[in-house]
Order: structure tokens, then C-alpha cells, then sequence
């Protein structure tokens, strides 16, 4: 399992574990209003990855959320360890 | 040259505290993905300052990044990430032209493969070693100012930063240094974000001691660091006199400047222009 980003206002933490099949979960207090858009922005950017794909969202902008996004794939598929 | 009276340093891998850096007018932003940023978070960093660079507004503020020392395993894929996106690279700890030498070349490299305009380096001067040889750092063809850190110096010299009595030297080393080779001097940060006050003298002394500019950690500190660097109207009229006796003895051909049956000399002209620079008057 891998992280990248924090829990701090503005951020978002994304979460990917090794899993079989593909599996998308977006997490946040702003759910009915940014849900789809954040799920969108996930499926976009992790599309064709076979894990267990978590977001929780602290209120960060489409930015943000593709930068964790592209963080967490990096480390998940090179195995960064810092 | 570019006002630098203001460089606002952010933590890079904050994004709360980056999405508004434009709205705050200082001179410059610098991204920083040493100091502020832990080791386990200096990946997920380096990514992040590079869609900040590209996404957020930087209003009128130059784009700069703090990247790691030469000395640890970081600064090669910190410019590689980031050097596209940023117009300044700040660098930590530079001690020698050796070491400017190695930066340059894998700037170098990167901008030449990805096809990128070169960037500058502002290095900061931390060490009593980097100090001695600041003269020769400062005639790097990518340098463009120097900066300094009293926090590792003082603490290099093994005396505390508070009584540090050296410090007055080595500001003015830092400008000699600078200076001679027609490079801007930038002074450190004055740390008590609630004294302004003591902000404003700090920021003052700063000018009058030669440095175009100082370090901030904090967006209120920025409008009294430009309004101590504000020439005074005594000096803007001055320099104003100047500049139109510069542009009519141009004007009329003529070798020598003079105002009042004064000569002028050309390094009272560049100082005029550089008063209305701060005094932003076009």
C-alpha cells in the first residue's frame, strides 16, 4: 500500500493497494456537490490501473487531486521509497 | 533588472498556502522543497510544486523554487520535475564556482532536451566556506543575485544566531560580492512575523546597507518590506532631475552629463534609474 498527500485543508490523500480487480473510492465531506467531478478526475487519470484506488478529499482543487493522483501512481509503480 | 524587494517563501508541499500566493504582489514566490518539507514528503512534494507552478495564479510574482542541496540525493529529480515550469531556481548551500558548475550542467541538460529558455540561479550563501568564496560564486554566468542564511551560518560558525556579532560582515561580503559583479544581493528573512515595527527598520537597514531586497515568511510582511524600499520623494525628485538631464545630454549629443553645472557620472545615473525602479515610477 502507498500514500501520497495529507489530510490538511485543501489537500487530498490518495491511497492505492495492490487488489485483482479495479476499484474506485472517493471520500468526501463535500460529496453530493464535488463527488462526480472528483470521481471523474480519478477515473481520468488512473484509468487501466488494476488496485484498490482510494481519495479522500479535504476540499482540494482539480489540481491538487491530479497531483496526489500522479504521485501515488509514480511511487505505486516504480516502488519509491524515500 | 527585476524588483526582487520581495521573495515570499511557501511551503511546497501545502497546497492550502499555494493556491493564493497571487493575490499577495510580492516580487517573488518561492516554492520550497527543502526546509519546509519533510523527508518522507519530499516525492509527493516535488510533484505537487510542479502542478502549482502550472496551475495556480502567480498574479504579477516571479515563479521561483527552492529545490534541495547539492548534497543530498534530491536536487537532480527536484530541477528535472520542475525546472520547466519555474523562471528561478533558489539554491541551498552553494559553497564554491565548482559546485554552481554542476548545477549548470544538468540545468543545462534538461533545458536543451526539453527545449526550454535557461534558467537563473539565485544561490543562497549558508556556510562560512560558500562566504570565502561568494566573489567567485557571484561571477557565474547564471547567477543573477545572491542570497544568504544566518540560521546554518551561525550555526557553522558555532555561535548563536541572536548574538551573532559577524553578521553586519558578512551582509556586507554578501553585497560586495554581488555587486561587484553586477548581481542583485538579497538579504535573509526578518523571523517575527508580529513586530512591524521592527520589520520596517529591518527591511530599511537592508536597503541602505546595499540589498535590493529581503526574504519573507509571511504575506502581511509584504507590503512594508515595498514600502521600506520606497525611495523618498527628496530622492525620486533627485533622480527624476537626473534621468532628463541623462536623456537630454543624449538627446543633444553631448558626452557629458550636467545638472546645475554639476557633472554627472554614469553610476549616478544607473542609481537614479535604479531609485525609480523602487520608487516604481515609470
Amino acid at each position: 500500500m502507498i500514500e501520497a498527500g495529507t489530510q490538511e485543508k485543501g489537500d487530498a490523500l490518495v491511497i492505492i493497494e495492490e487488489s485483482d480487480k479495479r476499484e474506485v473510492l472517493v471520500e468526501s465531506k463535500i460529496m453530493a456537490i464535488y463527488g462526480e467531478a472528483i470521481r471523474k478526475t480519478v477515473e481520468e487519470v488512473t484509468a487501466g490501473l488494476v488496485a484498490k484506488i482510494t481519495v479522500k478529499d479535504y476540499g482540494a482543487l482539480d489540481w491538487v487531486i491530479r497531483a496526489r493522483l500522479e504521485a501515488a501512481i509514480r511511487k505505486f509503480k516504480e516502488g519509491v521509497k524515500e | 533588472m527585476k524588483l526582487r524587494r520581495t521573495r515570499l517563501y511557501v511551503p511546497g508541499n501545502n497546497p492550502h498556502l499555494v493556491e493564493n500566493v497571487g493575490l499577495y504582489n510580492a516580487d517573488a514566490v518561492i516554492l520550497d522543497l527543502e526546509d519546509s518539507v519533510p523527508i518522507p514528503q519530499k516525492f509527493d512534494a516535488r510533484i505537487l510544486v510542479k502542478y502549482s507552478l502550472q496551475h495556480v495564479d502567480f498574479g504579477r510574482s516571479e515563479k521561483w523554487v527552492r529545490i534541495n542541496g547539492i548534497t543530498t540525493s534530491y536536487w537532480k529529480d527536484d530541477l528535472r520535475e520542475v525546472l520547466p515550469y519555474c523562471q528561478v531556481i533558489n539554491l541551498p548551500k552553494v559553497e564554491s564556482y565548482e559546485d554552481m558548475e554542476m548545477v549548470d550542467a544538468e540545468m543545462k541538460a534538461i533545458e536543451e532536451e526539453l527545449k526550454i529558455s535557461p534558467r537563473e540561479v539565485v544561490p543562497i550563501i549558508e556556510t562560512v566556506r560558500g562566504l570565502m568564496n561568494a566573489r567567485e560564486i557571484a561571477k557565474h554566468p547564471r547567477v543573477t543575485a545572491l542570497a544568504w542564511g544566518g540560521e546554518d551560518l551561525t550555526a557553522d560558525l558555532g555561535i548563536p544566531r541572536k548574538k551573532a556579532l559577524i553578521l553586519e560582515y558578512v551582509r556586507a561580503e554578501i553585497v560586495f560580492a554581488a555587486k561587484a559583479n553586477g548581481k542583485q544581493a538579497l538579504d535573509t528573512v526578518y523571523s517575527n512575523i508580529r513586530d512591524e515595527e521592527g520589520l520596517f527598520e529591518y527591511a530599511q537597514r537592508a536597503r541602505y546597507m546595499g540589498f535590493d531586497g529581503i526574504g519573507v515568511i509571511h504575506p502581511n510582511q509584504i507590503e512594508i518590506v515595498h514600502k521600506a524600499f520606497r525611495p523618498t520623494e527628496d530622492e525620486i525628485e533627485d533622480a527624476k532631475k537626473i534621468i532628463e538631464a541623462a536623456e537630454l545630454a543624449e538627446k543633444e549629443g553631448k558626452g557629458v552629463i550636467s545638472l546645475n553645472g554639476r557633472m554627472i557620472d554614469p553610476p549616478v545615473v544607473e542609481r537614479a534609474r535604479k531609485i525609480l525602479q523602487f520608487a516604481e515610477v515609470e
